[in-house]
C-alpha cells in the first residue's frame, strides 16, 4: 500500500503539539516531530510510552557481572585449578574488580545498542531528508511529519496549514 | 507573602552573586551558536594548527619508532633493571590514565548533580580523556617483556590450556581500563550525535555531508529517538560515574596489593581517585584555555568554569595532600622499620629527594594559590598552575613507583634507576601524539557540544521567565 | 662487554689453524663416549681438513694446506687411535643409554698442585664440573677456577693448530720440525736448549725431564709460576735444613693464628681446609678460634674471630711478638732467642700489637696440640720458619701440621727466572721451549722478557690463547684444554691422579707430553702410549689393564700419597734469619695479591670469572687499588679516582676502592688484570700491577707513592653496592657468649595468614634447603656452580652497571662495625621457594605457580614479561632478561649447555629452580629401582660445590634427613619472617667465636 510523508515546520512546540494532538484525534497515529534538542511535552501529544532502555540496562548490567563472576571462578577453581602463592583456588574478594568491570561494560554496551536498535538507527537515508528545508531541524526548527496513505495526504497536509505550519510538504514513499 | 517576596528576591540576588559569572554569555539564538560552535569545522585551517599539527606528527613519529626499537631490542633498551623492573611505563600508564579522569568525571557526575556549568566543557573533556586513555593503553602492552604475546592476557581457551591468574591486579588492570576506554568511546559517541547530524545538514560539501552523514547514523532528532537517548545517555553517565572511580581504584590495587613498602598502603584507592581528578582537571585547563582563547568560545566557556575548574583542582589537590599525610603519618604510627624507612630515608633524603621535593612543590604548595580569586580569575597565571599540577603529578608516580623499588627489603639489592633516550622519547612521544590526536578533533568536530548549549540556552531562559513570573505573581 | 660469540664456526679437528673458517660441513667434530669406548672412532677428520683453506688465504698457502693434510693423511694411521677412557663408579653399560649423563673422574692442576674433579658428560660433552669425592685435594668440592674451566674449553677463541712465524704447520710435519730441532742440538748436549716450564707435580712431565736432561745433559729447565710458593721453600729450608712440604689438617685445631695466609680461598689445601674449618663452626666448647694477621681484606680474613690489621711487613713482628710472649709466659724458652717484645714505645701500632700478640699466644698455648700456626706463601721465608718453630714448640707438630717431601722440588719464582733471562740476554740459547703460562705477561718488572725472547732465533710457546707471550715467540702450539688430553697430576700429599680426556679435542692441538716427547724421538706414540708405558712399569701386581681402569675410574692411583716425616726445627738458624729481617719502616706499602678471579691472569679470557663478584669487594670486571677509609682520606681520595702509583722509579695507573677493613697505608692491587692481549673478553680490564711487581719484593714492597691524576673516575661495576644492613635482622651473626636462642625466637615458626597453610605433609617429598652462616666462608664457589648448572649468561660490565646480572645466586655481603675495622658477614641469597610466594598472586598470566611439592616453579614458556613477580619479591632473587644475551653463541659455545636445562629467551623471567632438573632425574632413576629418594642421593649444584657444607639441601618430609634437623636446629630463621612468606630456605644464624681478652 502506498504511503506518503507529509512534513511540516512549526514556530514553536505549543503549535507543534496542538497539531500532532489534532491529527491523533482525527486517527493518525503514525507520527514524528523532529527537534535540535529534547522537547518536553512532545511524548504527550504523540502518545510515547516510557523507553524500555533501563530495563535493557539492568539486564545486561546483571548478566555481565554474572558472567565475569563465573568466569573467573570457572577458569580458576574449576577448570584448571593451581596452587598460587597458596592462595585459596576461588577466592571472592580478588573476583570483584572483574565481576564488577565486566557488569558496567556489558551495561553499556547493551544500552548503546538498545538505543540504536530502539531509535531505529543506522538509517542514513530517510524519506524526511528528501525536503530540503528540514535541513534546519538539527539546527533550529520544530518539524511534524506525518507517515499516511497516499490518498489521506492531501488532507493530513490541510490539517498542517490550517494548524499553523511555517511550511509544509509532502514526500510520496518510493519517490526516490 | 511581602515577607515571602523580599526574602526570595534576596536569594534570588545572593544565588547571582554566589554564583559568580554566568555559565552563558547572553541568550544566542540557535542558529547563532550553531555558527560560532561549528565555525572551527568549516573555516579555513590555520597555519598555527597546521604548525602544532606538524610538530605533534613528528613527535608521533618518534613515540612509533622508539617503541619499535624497543621491540626490536628487548626492555633493556630502556632503563629498567632488578630491582626496578618498573619504571618509566609504569609511571607514564599511571599518569595518562589519571588524566584520562577529568572527562568522564566532568560529563557523568556533573551531569547527575545537574551542574549547568558542566554543558559547554564536557565535549572537549571527554575527548580529552580518550586520547589519554590511547597513550595509557599503550603502555601495558609495549611494557612486556614479549609483548608479542600480550593476547596471553585475555582469557581465550590457549593451547597451553591454562588461564590467566583472576588474583593479578594486573588482569583487573587489563579489564578496567578496556571497559573504561569502550564506556567513554560509547559516552562520547552518543553525546556526539546530535552535533554529527547537525555538521551533516549544516555541511556545504557533499563530501562532508556523506562523511558526517555516515557517522550521524541517520540522526533526524526524531521525537521517537530522543526519548530513547535521554534515558540512554543519562544511564550511561550513571555508569561511567562509579567506573571513573573504579578504574583508578584498581590501577592503585597495582601498588596496594603489592607487599612492597611504599606500594603496601590502603590509603591508595581513595587518593590515586583523588590524584587522578586533580591531574585530569589539570589537562583540561591546559589545553582548554589556549582552545578557548583561539575560537573565541569566551562566551560559551566562561570565566565560571574556568574557576569552578580551578576550584575542583584546588579540593581534589587537597584531598591528595591529605594522602600524603596520612600514608606518612601510618608509616610511623605502624612501627614497621622497612615503611617509615621509605617515606624518612628513601624518598626524604634518598638520591630521589628533589623529584620527591618537587612534588611536594607542584601538587601541595602551588594549588593553595587557589585559594584567591584573583589568581583563579588570571586565565594565564592559572595556565601555569595547571602546568606545573601535570609535573606534579607524573612526579608523584616517579616517587610512587621508582623511589619504593629502588630501596626496597634486602640493602644488598638496592640499586639506582637512570632513563635511557628511548625513555624519554616515549614520555615526550606520548605528550606529542595526545597533542595530534586532539588537534584533529579540533578539527572535525564542534569541540562544544551545540545541542546540549541549545537545551542549556533553553533551561536558563525558562528559569528567568519562572522567576519573573513569580515575582509578577506575588507583586500583584 | 664484546659479544661472546663471534660468529665463528664449529672448528673441525684436524684441520690447520686459522682465525674463522666455515666448516667443512655440519658434522660435529666430537664423537659420543660410545664410539670413544669402541675405540675405532673413525678419523677421516683429515680430509676434511684439506678441503677448507684459512683465512687469509692464497694460493701459495693453499698449496701449503694441501700438501700439509694429504701429508697427514697418508700418516693417519699412526696417529694413536681413540683411546678408552672409564667413567666414575656407575658402570660403563649405563654410560652407553644417550641422554644419561656420565661422571668422569680427571685432575687439573694449579700451580703444579691437582684438583681431582668428577665432569659430568652428557652424551660425549663435558656440561658440569664437579668434585671427587676420593680424591684428597677436593673431597667432593670444587672451587669458582676448577668450574670455570669449563667454559675456556668451550671458547671459540682458544689457540688453534700450530704455526711458525704466520706459516700454518700440520701435525706431522711440526713433529718433524720438532724431531729434527731436537737433534741438532745433540751436537753439544744441549748446552744452547732451553725450557721454561709452569711449576708441574706430574711424574710423567718430570720422567720426561729426567730422560731429556739425560739426552741432553746441558739443557736446562727453569720453572716459573706467577703465584710462587718458594718463600714457603725456602722456609721450610731454613726450619729444616730441606724442602719439605707443609699439610695442614685443621679438623681438630682450637686456635688458628692465620699468618697472611689466605687458606680458606687460595692455594692447594683450600678446598680440604674450608671443609675442616667450617666443621668446627657449631657453637660449643670445641669451637674453633681463628686468628688472622693480614693487610688486604681476604675470604679467610672475612670468617675471622678476630682480623688483626696490619701491614703485611708487620707480621713478622706480630709474629715475634707472639713467640716472645710464648717463651716468656709459657715455658717455650727455644722461642727467645727468635721472639721480639714490640717496643713498649706509645706508638698505637705496637701497643695494639702487644695487646693482640699477648692474647693470640696465650690462646695458643692453652691449646698445645690443638692449635696451628699458618704461614702465606706471601710472606717472606723467615715468618715460615717461625710458624714451623711455633708449631713445633706448641706440640702441633705431627697432630695439626705434618711435614713431607714436596710433591714436585722446583723452586718456581724470580729466582728460577733470572738465570734464563741472563742466559738469553748473553745469547747463550738457540731454542727455548715454552709450557710456563704466559710468562710474559706475568713475569717480574726487572725481567723484560718479551725482549729476551727475541733473542733466542726458536722460541717455541706451547700456549692456550694468543697471548702476549705468543706474541713474542717464533712458534706458537695451541695447547689442548686439560679435558682434552691424558696425563697425569699429583695432589698436595702427592696422591697421583690420571688426567683422562673426555672429549676429542676441539681444535688441533699438541700436549705437553707430546711436545716433550718430540726431543727424545718420541712423539709418534702419542700421550696416552707415553703415560701408560710410564705408568706400566710402576704398577704393583700383574693385571696392569685393570688396575689402569681402576685408577681411571676412581681419579686417583692408590697409595700414592707421599708419607709424612718427623721434621724438626733448627731453632737457632730460624732466630738467625728472624732478626735478620729488616724491620718495616713507616710510609704507603704496596701489596700484590692473587686475584680469587683470575688467578695469576690466566682466567681473564673466562666470562664467568670475569663476572664473578669479588668475594669481598662485589666487584666484577675489574680488579682496584683498595686502600682503607683513611688512607683515602690521607691521600685525598675517593671511590674510582684514578691514581698513579709509583715505586721504585716504576709507575702504573690504576682506580682507587676505599675497602674497609684494609690495613692502613696499603694499598693493594689483585694481580692478573690490565691484560694487553688476553681477548675480547679480558683484554684491558682493570690494572696490571707486574710493572709495579720486582724480583725482589713479589708480594709486597715499601716506599710507594701514590699521585691522584684527577680527571673522569673510574666506573667500578659492583653487584652490591651497599654493605650495611640498616640494622634489619638479615644476615644475623652473635658472639659465642652473647648467643642464645631467643635471639632469633620472632624469626621462625608460624606467622598469621588468612589463608589455611597447604599441607605439604601428605606428599612425599618436600623440597627444602639450610644455609648456616656459621660455616659460609663467601667464596662464592656455589655461584659459579649455579652458573654452570643452569646456563646463565653473562651480560657483561655495561649491564652489571645497569644492575642486570642474571646470577641467580648471589652471595650477600655485609659489613658492620667501624669502617675501619668492620665485620664481616656472607650469607647467599637465591629463591626461598616461599610457601606463600608474593611473586605468584601477581602474575597475571600464571607463569609462576607452585608444584605439588612446594617447589616455586617458573614457567619460562608461559612468562610475558611484566616483571611485577621481581617488583614484588622481597628478596629480589628474580632475574630477567632485559636483551638477548644468548643470541650470538658460537656453535661451540652451544655444546656447554646443560641439555637439562632451558635456554632462556629475552623479556623471560627466570630465577633459581632447586635445581628442579636434578630432582626430576633423581626422581626417575629412583622409580626405575621402584624406591624412593634416600638423603643426599643428589643435591643442587650449590650445595655440591660448596667446600664448607654450608648448603645442605634436601626433603623435609623425612625427620632423619639432615636438611630437616638443620630446620629444627635453635640458630634456624628465616629472612624477612614477618613478610609471611614462608621460605623453603633457612638460614642458621652465624656464631662467631671473639677471645674474651681482646673483645
Amino acid at each position: 500500500m502506498a504511503t506518503s510523508w507529509v512534513l511540516a515546520e512549526y514556530g514553536d512546540e505549543a503549535a507543534l503539539c496542538a497539531a500532532a494532538r489534532r491529527l491523533r484525534a482525527l486517527g493518525h497515529k503514525r507520527l514524528d516531530a523532529y527537534s535540535p534538542v529534547p522537547l518536553h511535552d512532545v511524548d504527550a501529544a504523540l502518545g510515547l510510552r516510557r523507553s524500555p532502555v533501563p530495563l535493557i540496562a539492568l539486564v545486561g548490567g546483571v548478566s555481565g557481572a554474572a558472567a565475569g563472576y563465573l568466569m573467573q571462578w570457572w577458569m580458576n577453581a574449576v577448570d584448571f585449578p593451581i596452587n598460587v602463592a597458596n592462595r585459596g583456588f576461588h577466592s571472592p574478594p580478588t573476583n570483584i574488580p572483574i565481576t564488577f568491570e565486566t557488569g558496567i561494560l556489558v551495561a553499556s554496551l547493551s544500552i548503546v545498542i538498545g538505543l540504536i536498535v530502539l531509535a531505529g538507527l543506522p538509517r542514513p537515508h530517510h524519506p524526511v531528508f528528501e525536503v530540503e528545508g528540514f535541513r534546519t531541524a538539527s539546527m533550529d526548527a520544530l518539524w511534524l511529519s506525518a507517515e499516511v496513505k497516499r490518498e489521506d495526504e492531501e488532507a493530513v497536509a490541510r490539517e498542517m496549514e490550517k494548524s499553523g505550519a511555517l511550511q509544509v510538504s509532502r514526500v510520496p514513499e518510493g519517490s526516490r | 507573602m511581602s515577607v515571602e517576596t523580599r526574602q526570595m528576591a534576596t536569594e534570588s540576588a545572593l544565588a547571582d552573586l554566589l554564583e559568580g559569572p554566568p555559565v552563558l554569555v547572553g541568550s544566542p539564538e540557535d542558529r547563532k551558536l550553531s555558527e560560532d560552535i561549528f565555525r572551527p569545522v568549516w573555516e579555513q585551517t590555520r597555519r598555527g594548527w597546521l604548525a602544532l599539527f606538524g610538530i605533534t606528527l613528528g613527535l608521533t613519529g618518534l613515540l612509533f619508532s622508539a617503541i619499535a626499537y624497543t621491540f626490536a631490542k628487548g626492555i633493556g633498551a630502556w632503563g629498567n633493571n632488578i630491582p626496578v623492573a618498573w619504571a618509566y611505563d609504569i609511571i607514564n600508564f599511571v599518569w595518562w590514565i589519571g588524566i584520562g579522569h577529568a572527562g568522564t568525571l566532568i560529563s557523568a557526575i556533573l551531569l547527575l548533580f545537574q551542574q549547568k556549568w558542566r554543558t559547554s566543557i564536557n565535549r572537549m573533556a571527554e575527548a580529552m580523556t580518550l586520547f589519554a586513555v590511547i597513550q595509557a593503553l599503550l603502555f601495558p602492552m609495549i611494557h612486556l617483556g614479549r609483548p608479542w604475546f600480550f593476547f596471553w592476557l585475555f582469557p581465550y581457551p590457549s593451547t597451553l590450556g591454562v588461564w590467566p591468574n583472576f588474583k593479578s591486579p594486573l588482569l583487573w588492570d587489563v579489564f578496567a581500563v578496556s571497559t573504561y576506554f569502550t564506556v567513554s568511546l560509547l559516552f562520547w559517541y552518543v553525546g556526539l550525535l546530535p552535533d554529527l547530524a547537525a555538521l551533516r545538514d549544516a555541511s556545504k560539501s557533499k563530501a562532508a555531508r556523506v562523511a558526517y552523514g555516515i557517522f550521524a547514523l541517520g540522526w533526524r532528532g526524531s521525537a521517537r529517538a530522543w526519548r530513547h537517548y535521554r534515558i540512554a545517555y543519562l544511564l550511561l553517565a550513571g555508569l561511567a560515574t562509579p567506573l571513573v572511580l573504579s578504574v583508578h581504584t584498581i590501577v592503585s590495587f597495582d601498588f596496594a596489593v603489592s607487599q612492597l613498602p611504599g606500594w603496601h598502603t590502603t590509603i591508595f584507592p581513595p587518593y590515586f581517585v583523588a590524584g587522578a581528578i586533580f591531574s585530569g582537571f589539570a589537562m583540561v585547563l591546559t589545553l582548554m584555555i589556549p582552545a578557548r582563547k583561539v575560537f573565541r568560545f569566551e562566551h560559551v566557556i566562561t570565566q565560571r568554569h574556568l574557576d569552578n575548574m580551578a576550584k575542583v583542582m584546588l579540593a581534589t589537590g587537597l584531598m591528595v595532600s591529605y594522602g600524603y599525610l596520612v600514608e606518612t603519618f601510618i608509616a610511623w604510627y605502624s612501627g614497621n622499620p622497612f615503611e617509615s624507612f621509605v617515606f624518612f630515608n628513601t624518598r626524604a633524603r634518598g638520591p630521589y629527594a628533589p623529584i620527591y621535593w618537587l612534588m611536594i612543590t607542584c601538587n601541595v604548595v602551588v594549588p593553595q594559590v587557589l585559594w584567591w580569586r584573583k589568581a583563579r580569575d588570571n586565565t594565564i597565571f592559572l595556565w601555569f598552575v595547571s602546568i606545573l599540577v601535570n609535573v606534579g603529578m607524573w612526579t608523584e608516580r616517579f616517587v610512587i613507583i621508582v623511589t619504593s623499588l629502588h630501596r626496597d627489603f634486602l640493602p644488598s639489592s638496592w640499586a639506582m634507576y637512570r632513563p635511557t633516550i628511548v625513555d624519554w622519547s616515549i614520555l615526550v612521544g606520548t605528550i606529542g601524539f595526545f597533542g595530534f590526536l586532539f588537534l584533529l578533533f579540533l578539527r572535525f568536530v564542534p569541540a562544544v557540544a551545540a545541542s546540549e548549549v541549545k537545551e542549556l540556552r533553553r533551561e536558563l531562559e525558562h528559569e528567568r521567565h519562572q522567576q519573573s513570573h513569580d515575582q509578577a505573581a506575588h507583586g500583584s | 662487554m664484546p659479544p661472546l660469540g663471534s660468529g665463528a664456526k664449529l672448528p673441525i679437528y684436524g684441520q690447520p689453524a686459522a682465525p674463522d673458517r666455515a666448516p667443512a660441513d655440519g658434522r660435529h667434530p666430537w664423537r659420543s663416549l660410545r664410539v670413544l669406548g669402541a675405540g675405532d672412532g673413525p678419523s677421516r677428520e683429515f680430509d676434511e681438513g684439506a678441503a677448507e683453506p684459512p683465512a687469509g688465504f692464497s694460493r701459495r698457502t693453499f698449496l701449503q694446506i694441501l700438501g700439509a693434510s694429504t701429508a697427514l693423511a697418508s700418516l693417519q694411521a699412526c696417529r694413536p687411535a681413540r683411546q678408552k677412557i672409564v667413567p666414575y663408579v656407575r658402570p660403563p653399560e649405563k654410560a652407553l643409554v644417550p641422554g644419561t649423563p656420565v661422571h668422569y673422574a680427571t685432575a687439573v692442576s694449579l700451580g703444579g698442585h691437582a684438583t681431582g674433579l668428577l665432569v659430568t658428560s652428557h652424551d660425549g660433552r663435558p656440561i658440569k664440573v664437579e668434585g671427587n669425592p676420593d680424591h684428597p685435594a677436593s673431597r667432593g668440592a670444587t672451587g669458582s677456577l676448577e668450574l670455570a674451566m669449563l667454559l675456556d674449553l668451550y671458547d671459540p677463541r682458544r689457540e688453534r693448530g700450530f704455526r711458525r712465524g704466520q706459516a700454518p704447520l700440520a701435525y706431522r710435519s711440526l713433529l718433524r720440525e720438532l724431531t729434527a730441532l731436537a737433534a741438532s742440538h745433540l751436537a753439544d748436549g744441549g748446552s744452547r736448549l732451553r725450557f721454561l716450564t709452569a711449576a708441574t707435580g706430574s711424574p710423567l712431565l718430570q720422567d720426561l725431564r729426567r730422560r731429556i736432561l739425560a739426552r741432553f745433559p746441558q739443557a736446562r729447565f727453569h720453572a716459573y709460576e706467577s703465584l710462587t710458593e718458594d718463600s714457603a721453600r725456602e722456609g721450610s729450608r731454613l726450619a729444616f735444613g730441606r724442602v719439605l712440604a707443609v699439610r695442614h689438617t685443621i679438623a681438630q685445631a682450637r686456635v688458628i693464628l692465620a699468618l697472611d695466609s689466605d687458606f680458606l680461598a687460595v692455594g692447594p689445601e683450600a678446598l680440604r681446609l674450608a671443609r675442616e674449618f667450617a666443621g668446627r663452626r657449631e657453637p660449643g666448647p670445641e669451637m674453633s678460634r681463628l686468628y688472622v694477621a693480614e693487610a688486604q681484606h681476604s675470604v679467610t680474613g672475612a670468617c675471622a674471630d678476630h682480623r688483626l690489621r696490619m701491614k703485611s711487613s708487620e707480621v713478622l713482628g706480630f709474629a715475634r711478638a707472639v713467640a716472645a710472649r710464648l717463651a716468656s709466659r709459657h715455658g717455650h724458652s727455644q722461642l727467645a732467642p727468635m721472639g721480639a717484645t714490640p717496643s713498649g714505645s706509645p706508638a698505637p701500632g705496637d701497643v695494639r700489637i702487644a695487646k693482640e700478640s699477648a692474647a693470640v699466644a696465650d690462646d695458643l698455648a692453652r691449646s698445645s696440640g690443638r692449635s696451628v700456626v699458618m704461614a702465606g706463601s706471601r710472606q717472606p721465608p723467615a715468618v715460615h720458619a717461625l710458624a714451623h718453630a711455633i708449631n713445633a714448640a706448641l706440640g702441633n707438630a705431627g697432630k695439626t701440621v705434618e711435614y713431607a717431601a714436596p710433591a714436585f722440588d722446583d723452586t718456581t719464582g724470580p729466582a728460577s727466572l733470572q738465570p734464563l733471562a741472563r742466559d738469553l740476554a748473553g745469547g747463550k740459547v738457540d731454542t727455548l721451549v715454552v709450557t710456563a703460562h704466559n710468562p710474559v705477561y706475568s713475569a717480574p718488572a726487572d725481567v723484560d722478557l718479551g725482549t729476551l725472547l727475541g733473542r733466542a732465533p726458536n722460541t717455541i710457546y706451547l700456549g692456550y690463547r694468543d697471548d702476549e707471550t705468543a706474541a713474542r715467540c717464533s712458534w706458537v702450539l695451541a695447547a689442548p684444554h686439560p679435558f682434552e688430553t691424558w696425563g697425569d697430576a699429583r695432589a698436595h700429599d702427592g696422591t697421583v691422579s690420571i688426567v683422562q680426556p673426555l672429549i676429542q679435542p676441539l681444535f688441533e692441538s699438541i700436549p705437553e707430553v707430546e711436545l716433550l716427547a718430540a726431543f727424545l724421538d718420541l712423539a709418534d706414540q702419542g700421550a696416552h702410549r707415553i703415560l701408560q708405558d710410564y705408568w706400566r712399569g710402576r704398577a704393583k701386581g700383574p693385571d696392569f689393564e685393570r688396575q689402569w681402569e681402576g685408577w681411571l675410574a676412581r681419579g686417583v692411583v692408590p697409595d700414592t700419597a707421599i708419607a709424612a716425616e718427623a721434621a724438626a726445627p733448627h731453632f737457632v738458624e730460624i732466630a738467625a734469619a728472624v732478626k735478620a729481617a729488616p724491620q718495616p719502616p713507616a710510609g704507603l706499602e704496596m701489596t700484590f695479591v692473587p686475584d680469587y678471579k683470575l688467578h695469576d691472569g690466566r682466567f681473564a679470557e673466562n666470562a664467568w670469572l670475569q663476572e664473578l663478584p669479588h668475594p669481598v669487594s662485589k666487584m666484577t670486571w675489574d680488579n682496584a687499588a683498595y686502600v682503607s677509609p683513611a688512607t683515602a682520606r690521607k691521600i685525598g681520595v675517593e671511590d674510582g679516582a684514578r691514581v698513579e702509583l709509583r715505586l721504585a722509579g716504576r709507575k702504573v695507573e690504576a682506580a682507587v676502592w676505599i675497602m674497609p677493613g684494609q690495613a692502613d697505608d696499603v694499598v693493594s692491587l689483585p694481580l692478573g688484570y690490565g691484560r694487553r692481549r688476553a681477548g675480547p673478553v679480558g683484554s684491558s680490564v682493570g690494572f696490571d700491577a707486574g710493572p709495579l711487581r720486582a724480583s725482589d719484593a713479589p708480594w709486597f714492597a715499601h716506599g710507594l707513592a701514590v699521585a691522584p691524576l684527577g680527571g673522569a673516575k673510574h666506573v667500578f661495576a659492583l653487584t652490591q653496592e651497599h654493605f650495611s644492613m640498616e640494622g634489619r635482622d638479615l644476615a644475623l651473626a652473635f658472639d659465642a657468649k652473647a648467643w642464645s636462642p631467643e635471639k632469633v625466637e620472632h624469626l621462625k615458626g608460624p606467622s598469621p595468614t588468612m589463608q589455611e597453610p597447604v599441607d605439604y605433609q601428605n606428599q612425599q617429598y618436600k623440597w627444602g634447603m639450610a644455609i648456616d652462616l656459621s660455616k659460609c666462608i663467601g667464596c662464592a664457589a656455589c655461584a659459579t656452580a649455579c652458573q654452570a648448572e643452569n646456563n646463565i649468561p653473562v651480560v657483561g660490565k655495561e649491564q652489571v652497571l645497569r644492575s642486570r646480572e642474571m646470577n641467580w645466586m648471589r652471595v650477600d655481603r655485609y659489613f658492620s662495625g667501624p669502617p675501619e675495622d668492620p665485620q664481616v658477614i656472607a650469607q647467599p641469597v637465591m629463591c626461598q621457594h616461599c610457601e606463600a610466594a608474593p611473586c605468584e598472586y601477581v602474575c597475571p598470566v600464571n607463569a609462576t605457580v607452585h608444584s605439588d611439592e612446594g617447589l616455586n616453579e617458573m614457567v619460562y614458556n608461559r612468562c610475558v614479561g611484566t616483571r611485577y613477580c621481581s617488583n614484588n619479591c622481597p628478596y629480589k632473587v628474580r632475574r630477567f632478561n632485559f636483551l638477548n644475551y644468548r643470541g650470538d653463541m658460537s656453535p661451540t659455545e652451544k655444546m656447554a649447555m646443560n641439555p637439562d636445562v632451558t635456554v632462556r629467551t629475552r623479556g623471560v623471567m627466570e630465577k633459581c629452580t632447586y635445581c628442579v632438573q636434578r630432582i626430576e632425574r633423581a626422581r626417575i632413576e629412583t622409580r626405575l629401582e621402584g624406591r624412593a629418594i634416600r638423603d643426599g642421593e643428589f643435591t643442587t649444584a650449590c650445595a655440591q660445590a660448596c667446600p664448607a657444607n654450608a648448603i645442605v639441601f634436601g626433603n623435609l618430609n623425612d625427620p632423619r634427613s639432615q636438611v630437616s634437623k638443620l630446620h629444627q636446629d635453635e640458630r634456624r630463621y628465616d629472612l624477612l619472617h614477618d613478610n609471611g612468606t614462608r621460605p623453603r630456605t633457612a638460614y642458621l644464624a652465624r656464631v662467631r667465636n671473639p677471645n674474651p681478652e681482646l673483645s
